[in-house]
């Protein structure tokens, strides 16, 4: 109670408003400061967050009976999403590189994983370490070449390199005489259901924690400098060739650690984790949810992840009066158009709606004199 | 010998449809801004139409090509009204995610509407069973109706952008917005214009391809769609004659690398296999992109501090 009052009676509503909701200052060192002032109801959030979290399977199992250990495993995806947003944002919303590649470090990471475990009969984790910092390589010798080429050039080829990953995968595959790389050698315990749930989340909060305050430090104001003006920011001492390729390997860990997950999740490795598909659903989450904002990431990958879970559960044939309609052909239609709906009024992303809504608060309580009601 | 000019005739039949479609990813990437993903359903869509003329009421073939490019002109516009008015100032990448969006809303309702065309069916041209023989070269009458075609359309393309008003209102809108809002461009037409211009080249496109390869169902032309970006990111994405050339190229090495590689195997591996050969087209493209970032015709960035 305390800390909004002296944070917000001084500054007149109007100003506050305007401030905030200007797109280009989301993410901003300002905005971040602000945001940090009102840390308290930060942690609060943070805090709910997790006890929902851990709360989430008891509520499954009283909600879906025995079908709890199913239900749990899809929602567990939603958590690779998130990882993966994160690296896409750090990416293209952080350092502002329009990069597409990230599904390439998406199945070079599962493929690692698979490898390691599998073949070479190294253990889970050492598995995990090796698909990160393989992806964390690749991140610099891609992020070299990146440097040079810009917008959306450097989209499309970028695309490309998600096109040859894919090749180099199936060439793997074919060689080795097989359709996907199976993960047989998994520890025992990442076969139930919850306990893969818990870790995968225990992963995402500490990502979410870790990258919280890396985006606060000097190297996330390196990269909000980079993306407002390249020159600026050179102008002000910033290394701009350093802080974009340590963008690159950052984003690369990242998906990779993402990739190696969503082989464990689906104890197999496929060729098609680095496809358009992939990188376009990567984009998507972050475009949807707000480009340079962390809550942003973990909206969209809800949305993407979540929204066409939501759209199976509609009955099929679904019976509105006397007309009957084959749902099942129109999920993705449906979806498509819920993500072009979104686009149209929130052209920001999701994570704008949070920010007015904050805003308007805030500033019902700076008219009433700083009481809050 | 005779087989290599065969093959290069051909990749340039494929080139002038990639072409044709990085034509029209371009123009409304230049005016409007946006990359527009969902450019091979609109073309699809129209293709679809024409085959719906063709098999239901039975019209005859130009009547319905008639119909089908003048449902793209009304597509086109109801596309700009509906969808890019209202995102247009919003950030680029929200255009893309959205047109990508926006071609699977369209291929959903295709879908509903057409229930046959889900999956592929014969699309009946009358140039079937027709070809030249030019000294031992085989030129169907449907590739030398394809490389004509291109060939006015990109030649009245410029004529219309160089010497008309209206084409010089639209350039002057791709060179700056505000500046020539301020000049008594009505900006607003010009975009409906762009987008119906764009729409009536989508459809042109697909039909032809529909033709070529004398099949079509709902998807058949996603792809190529990213064979055209891919020609026109070449080209350097701001100039009509750059996305006609990367067009060009992309087919010509698609075709020729097959003939290359045709037979050949390493290990178990067949590298005439389409994967791989697209996987070079994007090798090579990428290799080209590192010489000459802003692409081939493309201008060189500015920075402007």
């Amino acid at each position: 109670m305390n800390i909004r009052k002296t944070t917000l009676t001084p500054l007149p509503a109007k100003a506050l408003l305007s401030d905030q909701l200007h797109p280009a200052q989301r993410g901003s060192p300002s905005a971040a400061l602000q945001r940090f002032s009102s840390a308290g109801r930060g942690w609060l959030v943070a805090l709910g967050g997790l006890i929902l979290l851990a709360l989430l399977p008891t509520i499954y199992d009283q909600l879906f009976g025995s079908s709890a250990g199913f239900e749990l495993h899809r929602i567990t995806l939603i958590g690779i999403f998130i990882l993966a947003a994160l690296a896409q944002n750090i990416l293209t919303g952080y350092a502002a590189q329009p990069s597409l590649g990230n599904a390439a470090f998406f199945g070079m990471g599962g493929y690692m994983l698979a490898w390691l475990t599998n073949d070479l009969n190294q253990p889970y984790w050492v598995g995990i370490v090796v698909a990160m910092l393989v992806s964390a390589v690749l991140g610099i010798i891609i992020g070299g070449p990146a440097l040079r080429i810009s917008g959306a050039h450097l989209a499309i080829a970028t695309l490309g390199l998600v096109f040859l990953t894919r090749s180099l995968l199936d060439l793997w595959d074919t060689t080795a005489g097989r359709q996907s790389y199976d993960l047989n050698n998994l520890p025992q315990f990442l076969t139930d259901d919850h306990a893969l749930y818990f870790m995968i989340f225990a992963v995402v909060t500490i990502t979410l924690f870790a990258l919280y305050h890396l985006l606060l430090s000097r190297v996330g104001r390196a990269w909000i400098a980079i993306r407002d003006s390249e020159a600026a920011a050179e102008a002000f001492g910033v290394n701009v060739t350093r802080y974009k390729l340590l963008a690159f390997m950052v984003s690369a860990i990242l998906t990779g650690l993402a990739g190696a997950l969503y082989a464990t999740w689906g104890t197999t490795a496929t060729s098609t984790m680095s496809s358009a598909d992939q990188t376009i659903a990567f984009l998507t989450m972050i475009v949807i949810g707000g480009l340079g904002s962390i809550s942003g990431s973990v909206l969209g990958a809800v949305f993407v992840g979540f929204l066409p879970l939501l759209l199976g559960q509609l009955p099929n044939p679904l019976t509105i009066g006397p007309m009957q309609i084959q749902i099942s052909t129109l999920t993705t239609g449906i979806y498509a158009l819920f993500l072009l709906l979104t686009l149209i009024f929130f052209p920001t992303g999701l994570s704008s709606l949070i920010e007015r809504g904050r805003m308007q608060i805030a500033g019902r309580i700076a008219r009433q004199g700083g009481t809050p009601s | 010998m005779l087989a290599f000019l065969q093959v290069t005739l051909v990749g340039l039949v494929t080139g002038s449809l990639y072409g044709l479609f990085a034509l029209g990813i371009v123009l409304v990437y230049r005016t409007t801004g946006v990359l527009n993903f969902a450019y091979g359903a609109i073309g699809a869509v129209c293709a679809c139409f024409m085959y719906i003329l063709l098999t239901g009421p039975h019209l005859n073939f130009w009547l319905a090509c008639i119909l089908a490019l003048l449902f793209a002109l009304v597509l086109g516009i109801v596309l700009e009204r509906g969808f890019a008015r209202p995102v247009l100032e919003a950030p680029i990448f929200t255009k893309a995610i959205a047109t990508l969006a926006l071609a699977l809303v369209l291929q959903t309702v295709a879908q509903q509407v057409w229930p046959q065309l889900t999956s592929p069916v014969h699309f009946p041209t009358p140039f079937e069973g027709h070809a030249l023989d030019i000294g031992g070269i085989y030129l169907s009458l449907i590739d030398l109706t394809v490389l004509i075609v291109t060939i006015v359309l990109t030649v009245s393309l410029n004529l219309f952008l160089s010497r008309t008003k209206l084409g010089i209102a639209m350039r002057a809108t791709a060179d700056g917005l505000s500046a020539s809002r301020l000049m008594g461009v009505p900006v607003g037409l010009i975009f409906l214009f762009t987008w119906s211009l764009s729409a009536l080249i989508a459809a042109i496109a697909g039909i032809l391809l529909a033709s070529e390869q004398g099949i079509i169902d709902v998807q058949f032309m996603d792809p190529v769609l990213l064979l055209a970006f891919v020609g026109a990111v070449l080209g350097g994405l701001d100039s009509l004659p750059g996305a006609l050339i990367g067009g060009l190229l992309v087919g010509l090495a698609d075709n020729l690398l097959a003939l290359l590689l045709a037979g050949h195997s390493i290990g178990a591996l067949a590298i005439s296999d389409p994967g791989i050969r697209e996987t070079l087209i994007f090798g090579g493209f990428i290799l080209v992109l590192l010489l000459r970032p802003q692409g081939l015709l493309g201008r060189a960035l500015l920075r402007r501090v």
